[in-house]
């Protein structure tokens, strides 16, 4: 079980710093639509094009699927090691709620993902759906198919709001996966607890407020 | 004072069990939580019932025999105190007060509140030992351990096993009682010869007796009776990838 545990910790900082670089990117969505877009759509394409980024896109996919389905097999261990609970628990005295229900927030965000490549992934990459046109530049205009995606408010409130679970997960998974790992230096684990408690804020702020942006643009 | 419990009762550990509700009177505040479990059992003895059985040694918080689950928190509402430590002045007047045997599926339940510990036994044996000879006092002071090492050996040996952190945990992990035990002897010299065997044993016996894994939520340090530290089990980690990897 600890070797799984150990995969599902590194898995999830690898998620973790993905995200950065995610974010990163969106942050380009928020400036004026003349920069935006050529940026945006030229980023993207330098993007597929590198033979280095193949490798690294088939590590995230990998990293997704042995994150989820070995946190699975382990609170499938998990939940017959507690085969019965107690008539009364009042947890949230001696822990915090995130901390008690990573699975249900990891549900949440799976189901988010999904979303998600079907939106983007799943048009653009596998050519799904409706096509895609190219800006003038001859770039594929992912801009687009972002910026015509938040028009729809249900979509905004879609992925703004899910990215509350998001920050829950990552707040108590960060700093959590580093302990998994042996990280145990006293002064280092308080460190990272209010880096875990940034980077999450940071993460739920950035990637919720930027579909709102791109809705009011 | 007056105060309803309504307490697990199961014959054994094959029976199903179920709650059932003892009004009782005559309760002081001064009384312990155990002494008014007393009170109930004379109570029953004298209308010819069967009395409940629940553990305890010491009463004075030192043992680790005693551990009940007291309105949805082992040990009762209190954090770092074992079961004995509590009195009734924690209760309102005519509270109901709910309790449960420890759950995991690691401690099946014997009878009524007490379960059976003895996969914590089976852990100990793996490891928590050590063969070096340390002689008599004068001769343990020959082998010099510096302050903070000693206090941190200290700190992890304070567990007295009383199996909060798995009645507490989501997952029944016993990974602080464990690690607790590893970082007591792997920190000292006395227990250099044994530390990597100690280690993978000890963790592959916990796996073993069917205890869960480790998600950090933390409540295990808040309801241990002597305040055991998590870190333990990240340095826990730390030893078991150091001893499987390097040796």
């Amino acid at each position: 079980m600890y070797f799984k545990k150990s995969i599902i910790a590194l898995t999830g900082l690898f998620l973790c710093v993905f995200l950065i670089v995610h974010l990163s990117a969106n942050s380009i969505l928020v400036l004026p639509e003349d920069v935006a877009r050529d940026m945006y759509n030229s980023y993207s394409t330098t993007l597929r094009e590198s033979p280095l980024i193949k490798i690294v896109a088939y590590v995230l996919y990998l990293s997704i699927i042995l994150h989820a389905i070995y946190a699975l097999l382990i609170t499938i261990n998990n939940r017959k090691a507690k085969s019965k609970g107690y008539t009364m628990n009042r947890f949230k005295e001696n822990s915090s709620w995130t901390s008690q229900n990573m699975g249900l927030l990891g549900i949440t965000i799976l189901i988010f993902i999904v979303v998600h490549l079907a939106n983007f992934w799943a048009r653009i990459k596998l050519g799904m759906g409706e096509g895609v046109d190219l800006d003038s530049k001859g770039h594929v205009d992912v801009y687009e198919v972002t910026y015509s995606l938040f028009q729809n408010g249900y979509y905004v409130i879609f992925y703004s709001l899910l990215m509350i679970p998001l920050g829950l997960h990552l707040h108590h998974g960060l700093k959590s996966a580093f302990m998994t790992l042996g990280f145990y230096h006293k002064k280092g684990l308080k460190i990272l607890a209010k880096v875990s408690l940034v980077y999450a804020a940071i993460m739920t702020v950035g990637f919720g407020i930027i579909p709102i942006i791109v809705f009011f643009k | 004072m007056k105060v309803t419990f309504k307490i697990w009762r199961q014959e054994n550990a094959k029976s199903k069990g179920n709650f059932q509700s003892y009004e009782v009177d005559g309760l002081t505040e001064d009384m312990s939580f155990l002494e008014a479990l007393d009170h109930l059992n004379e109570i029953l003895v004298g209308q010819n019932q069967k009395t409940i059985a629940y553990e305890y040694d010491c009463r004075e918080g030192i043992c680790g025999q005693c551990g009940v689950f007291i309105n949805g928190r082992a040990h009762g509402p209190h954090d770092h105190m074992t079961t004995c430590q509590l009195h009734m002045r924690s209760f309102k007047e005519g509270e109901t007060i709910m309790v449960e045997p420890w759950r995991a599926t690691a401690f099946p339940i014997i009878k009524d509140l007490v379960v059976d510990r003895s996969a914590f036994d089976a852990i100990i044996e793996q490891g928590a030992y050590i063969s070096a000879k340390t002689g008599t006092a004068p001769e343990a002071n020959a082998i010099l351990v510096g302050k903070e090492v000693a206090d941190k050996a200290m700190d992890a040996a304070a567990c007295i096993g009383c199996g909060a952190c798995v009645a507490t945990c989501k997952n029944s992990s016993a990974s602080l009682f464990t690690s607790a035990k590893i970082n007591h002897l792997n920190s000292l010299p006395q227990g250099e010869q044994e530390a990597s065997k100690r280690v993978l044993e000890m963790t592959r016996q916990m796996e073993l007796e069917g205890f869960g894994s480790c998600t950090f939520t933390g409540a295990c340090e808040v309801e241990c009776p002597e305040g055991i530290s998590i870190i333990n089990i990240a340095e826990m980690n730390a030893r078991r990838a150091k001893a499987k990897w390097i040796g």
